[in-house]
């Protein structure tokens, strides 16, 4: 048999078995430790009580949908946009640089950077929005909600609660600041 | 005493074989990483072919990483260890070689299927029916021969090394088996049993335990071996071996569903998967403790034997890494974290950390003593050290650094919470791109590491003569356990500390699950029975020790309680939500069944592996919900087989992707996503415009889904042609309208159809305590 190394040291007994030259110590078991194990124990019987047994907390479900429901509210209440604060807006650099920005990111996958769609590359997704054809009409409120409602039949998504209002507001006075007011305005339903 | 000596010769071939196998494996898996990794800023990268684009490469890393790297590398230590342990040579020459050579062909058929395409669609699951089998059966070879050798052992005791071996055989096995579970429709393709949230519980209860029972509790016990024999010093605590060994295997099977915290899973799953992370957290730490307590008057060591330096460092990751996972189980923290890098930097910092460097020590521990000559150089192990480590922490914190990035701006709002701040997911990609890049190179550095141990480990080996150690035994050292200490059925059950903690389990379950007066009943029985177990053991703990020492030289008895151990917290997850009728397991919503060229088109998409980078689940958060519509229902995805929720957003999620764009717009986006979604990532796939889609598995693939219990019609295989070329013509001739043709036969077509379809469902009334949202 081997003789292991004992360490000499009778205040730390080994046990009296050897694997291998393997020694073990029996040492206590760190009181740090043992609180850590015993928190969570007592956490785990908490919150258990809190969300499964009381049920005093709310499941993830509800949880969310009154969260959604806040945040609806909060959206009705905006003040609705007409046609002349539109236009109005759509003559404000400020409004329409921000406006830029927005249709750069997220519309000129489809309409192009230079807004003309198909008009000027035919393989375009989306319609010309620089030239008097309309095709769910030109007004800017009608405008403004056909952004924010979208056609998915015809594959405009519904960006009201993507951007929000705000953003909205600066696509459509970017659009229109490639407009006149007064300019005509055809509505051609299908293109 | 008798004298009758005999000189015993262990079988080290097998081990150097492991050796050689896990390097090599390891350079493969880790070379994979570091060309994913590339992948996710330079698309290119995939060199314009199918096999070796991300959805397909990046399973092939994580399963040459984990089965084939430490894999290789378990079996080696588990077999030099053992050996040596239990003073016997392995029981058989032929299992042995078995093992090696069916765990290669094993490999290589992986590394030959997934970038072919051929996957199961389910994470560290992708490999198909024949190879799972393979598989399960090289395991079983690797237990008999295991097994045989304990029950020839000449040491009558089983030390704490060989008690995680044990649990690591069974409950592999057993996750192995119930989580491939599957309905083969030909040769390379099956589905499996499980659909939807079942599946998707099932998967992780397997995921998270693959880590707990393959890359933790092996290792766990090669470190129990390899510590105390390189820095010399006994091990810290016997009785914390004790106390963390069963709480750890105990505990680690409750905590799958920390994967699924804020999805569809019901709450009380998600509550249980938490809470026991939670409890988890002592356990693992518990295996730090031993590990690095037993370098107590060993620390001088470190600065030269790069051994105890690699093994001091990866049982510090261990630390670390088990640390985090407990902190990313609180839901509240998931909800940040889950679908981000952040959840990449911490598997890796258990991969590269723990499982590699103990690796690397083990591996240095061995070449001298396999081969008989000193390693070539230690200055280049140490510099393969602080390469390592270096790598290591450039990765983890890019990943920590990217994870919290992308998961604030995806969550964050504006316009007093009602909009989202970044509404476009790119903006949130683009950010953390340069992360990304230092990722590759914190693996590059990790990789160029592990080519230093292959040098070293070449130059040591050349004219070398590869050595077998052997042990002497005494002829009365083959008595086993004499008949006093035998424990029959009754003695392996009917004790005090089985008693106590099966009754305990029992009541607390009781509390948890039972309604009312019975609940009540639960948590009393419980509170009793810790306060009876306590004063027991106070009074009569001799006894308990007395008993555990009987059952250390019993290796039947302690493999059964180390089994009902981990089985206990798979039944009671997994049976109640199994064993439901599936429909009435939907909350509001239920899945409209896809039709034979949806299920076509879905089958590409599990293929393409396009779930390692989209998620098809909208969690009950309100970020995701403004992102991507309202929240992912229990019903949505009950046909699913598999479930495709993912576990990262590389993309958004797809779950109500349906509708929202037009054909044309996919077709393009799957052409070239950059001609749509400017500064995307994703790679091309041209070769969805030109194959042809396999209609002709389709009956065999729905009668399969019939079998499964997904409703559909008797179909013959000409209505189901005829089912598929009607809705493909009407696809192809939309496309057409939008100028873009594409044959109807083409697997695009299929593709669009699948993607169109995500997110329709049926409403159903049902009197669910959760309540519609958002409708």
């Amino acid at each position: 048999m081997k003789s292991p190394d004992t360490s000499a040291n009778p205040a730390e007994p080994v046990r009296p078995h050897v694997y291998d030259g393997i020694q073990e110590y029996d040492k206590r078991l760190p009181n740090w430790w043992l609180y850590t194990l015993y928190i969570t124990i007592v956490f785990w019987v908490g919150y258990w009580s809190y969300y499964e047994w009381f049920r005093v907390g709310q499941g993830s479900a509800q949880t969310v949908s009154a969260a959604m429901a806040k945040i609806e509210a909060e959206r009705l209440s905006v003040a609705k946009l007409d046609d002349a604060s539109l236009w109005q807006m759509s003559r404000n650099a400020n409004f329409v640089a921000a406006g830029k920005a927005v249709f750069d990111t997220n519309c000129a996958a489809c309409h192009l950077a230079s807004l003309r769609g198909k008009g000027e590359n035919p393989a375009a997704i989306g319609p010309d929005l620089t030239d008097t054809a309309w095709v769910h009409g030109g007004k800017p409120t009608e405008i403004h909600d056909l952004i924010t409602k979208g056609v998915l039949a015809k594959g405009m998504p519904t960006w009201g609660p993507v951007l929000g209002a705000k953003k909205v507001g600066e696509v459509t006075a970017y659009i229109l600041s490639k407009h006149k007011e007064g300019e005509p305005v055809v509505v051609t339903p299908n293109p | 005493m008798s004298a009758q000596k005999t000189t015993i010769e262990f079988n080290d071939k097998i081990v150097r074989q492991f050796i050689l196998a896990t390097v090599i494996w390891g350079i493969v898996g880790m070379l994979v990483g570091v060309i994913v990794a590339t992948q996710l800023n330079f698309w290119q990268v995939n060199f314009k072919t199918s096999w070796l684009t991300f959805g397909r490469l990046r399973p092939l890393h994580t399963n040459a990483v984990i089965f084939a790297f430490v894999g290789n590398m378990m079996f080696a230590g588990v077999y030099y260890s053992t050996q040596r342990l239990v003073k016997a040579r392995l029981a058989s020459d032929f299992l042995s070689q078995l093992h090696f050579w069916g765990w290669q062909a094993i490999i290589v058929a992986a590394a030959v299927t997934l970038p072919l395409g051929l996957t199961r669609g389910k994470e560290y699951a992708e490999l198909i029916w024949p190879i799972n089998i393979a598989v399960a059966l090289i395991w079983v070879v690797f237990g008999v021969n295991f097994f045989w050798t304990l029950a020839r052992r000449r040491e009558r005791s089983l030390y704490v090394a060989i008690w995680f071996y044990i649990a690591t055989i069974v409950t592999v096995a057993m996750l192995y088996i119930v989580n491939h579970l599957s309905l083969p429709t030909s040769l390379t393709h099956s589905y499996p049993l499980f659909g939807g949230v079942q599946d998707g519980l099932v998967q992780w209860w397997y995921g998270h335990n693959a880590v707990a029972f393959f890359l933790t509790t092996p290792i766990l016990g090669i470190m129990y071996y390899f510590i105390p024999k390189a820095a010399e010093r006994p091990v810290y605590s016997y009785r914390l071996s004790v106390v963390h060994f069963w709480s750890l295997v105990f505990v680690y099977i409750w905590a799958g569903p920390h994967h699924l915290l804020n999805t569809a899973l019901p709450d009380w799953l998600q509550t249980l998967g938490m809470t026991f992370s939670l409890m988890l957290w002592a356990p693992s730490w518990g295996g730090m403790l031993n590990g690095l307590l037993t370098l107590r008057g060993a620390w001088h060591k470190l600065r030269t034997d790069p051994v105890l330096k690699f093994m001091a460092a990866a049982v510090t990751f261990y630390g670390m890494a088990t640390f985090e996972g407990p902190l990313l189980s609180i839901k509240s923290v998931n909800a940040l974290g889950h679908y981000t890098d952040w959840i990449i930097g911490h598997v890796h910092a258990g991969a590269l950390g723990w499982n590699g460097f103990m690796a690397a020590g083990m591996i240095y521990w061995l070449l001298p003593r396999l081969w008989n000559k000193p390693l070539h150089s230690v200055s280049l192990a140490n510099l393969h050290f602080w390469l390592g480590t270096v790598g290591i922490l450039l990765y983890v914190a890019a990943m920590w650094t990217s994870g919290i990035t992308q998961g604030v701006m995806l969550n964050a709002t504006t316009d007093n919470g009602t909009v989202l701040a970044y509404p476009n997911f790119l903006d949130t990609l683009n950010t953390i791109r340069p992360l990304m890049l230092m990722r590759v190179i914190g693996g590059g550095l990790y990789l160029a590491g592990f080519l230093i141990l292959a040098y070293n480990m070449w130059q040591t080996l050349r004219g070398a003569q590869p050595v077998n150690g052997t042990v002497e035994v005494f002829a009365d050292d083959e008595a086993h356990a004499p008949a006093d200490a035998k424990l029959g059925l009754l003695g392996t059950f009917l004790n005090p500390p089985v008693l106590f903690s099966i009754l305990g389990v029992g009541f607390a379950c009781a509390w948890m699950f039972g309604a009312n007066a019975l609940s009540v009943a639960g948590l009393v029985g419980t509170m009793l029975c810790v306060i009876l177990a306590y004063a027991h053991w106070e009074s009569r703990g001799k006894a308990w020790a007395g008993w555990y020492d009987r059952l250390l030289v019993n290796t039947a008895p302690f493999t059964i309680l180390t089994f009902v151990a981990v089985v206990a917290g798979g039944l009671i997850q997994l049976v109640p939500l199994v064993v439901s009728h599936r429909a009435a397991n939907v909350e509001d919503r239920r899945q409209i069944p896809y039709t034979p060229l949806e299920l076509a088109g879905r089958d590409i998409y599990v293929r393409e592996g396009c779930y390692t980078c989209h998620s098809q689940m909208i969690r009950t958060l309100v970020p995701d919900v403004l992102r991507y519509g309202d929240y992912s229902r229990l019903g949505e995805s009950i046909y699913d087989h598999p479930y495709q929720w993912g576990s990262r957003r590389t993309g958004p999620d797809l779950a109500r992707v349906g509708g929202k764009y037009p054909n044309v717009w996919h077709l393009r986006h799957m052409e070239d996503p950059r001609q749509v979604s400017i500064g995307s990532n994703m790679p091309n796939y041209p070769w969805l415009l030109a194959n042809p889609t396999d209609v002709a598995a389709l009956p065999s693939k729905l009668s399969v889904q019939r079998t499964l219990g997904v409703p559909y019609p008797n179909w013959t295989p000409e209505q189901i042609r005829t089912r598929v070329d009607d809705q493909a013509k009407t696809i192809s001739a939309d496309l057409r309208a939008a100028g873009a043709y594409v044959a109807p036969d083409k697997e695009i077509v299929a593709l669009i159809a699948y993607l169109q379809q995500l997110g329709k469902f049926e409403s159903v009334g049902t009197p669910a305590a959760k309540t519609a949202a958002g409708q």
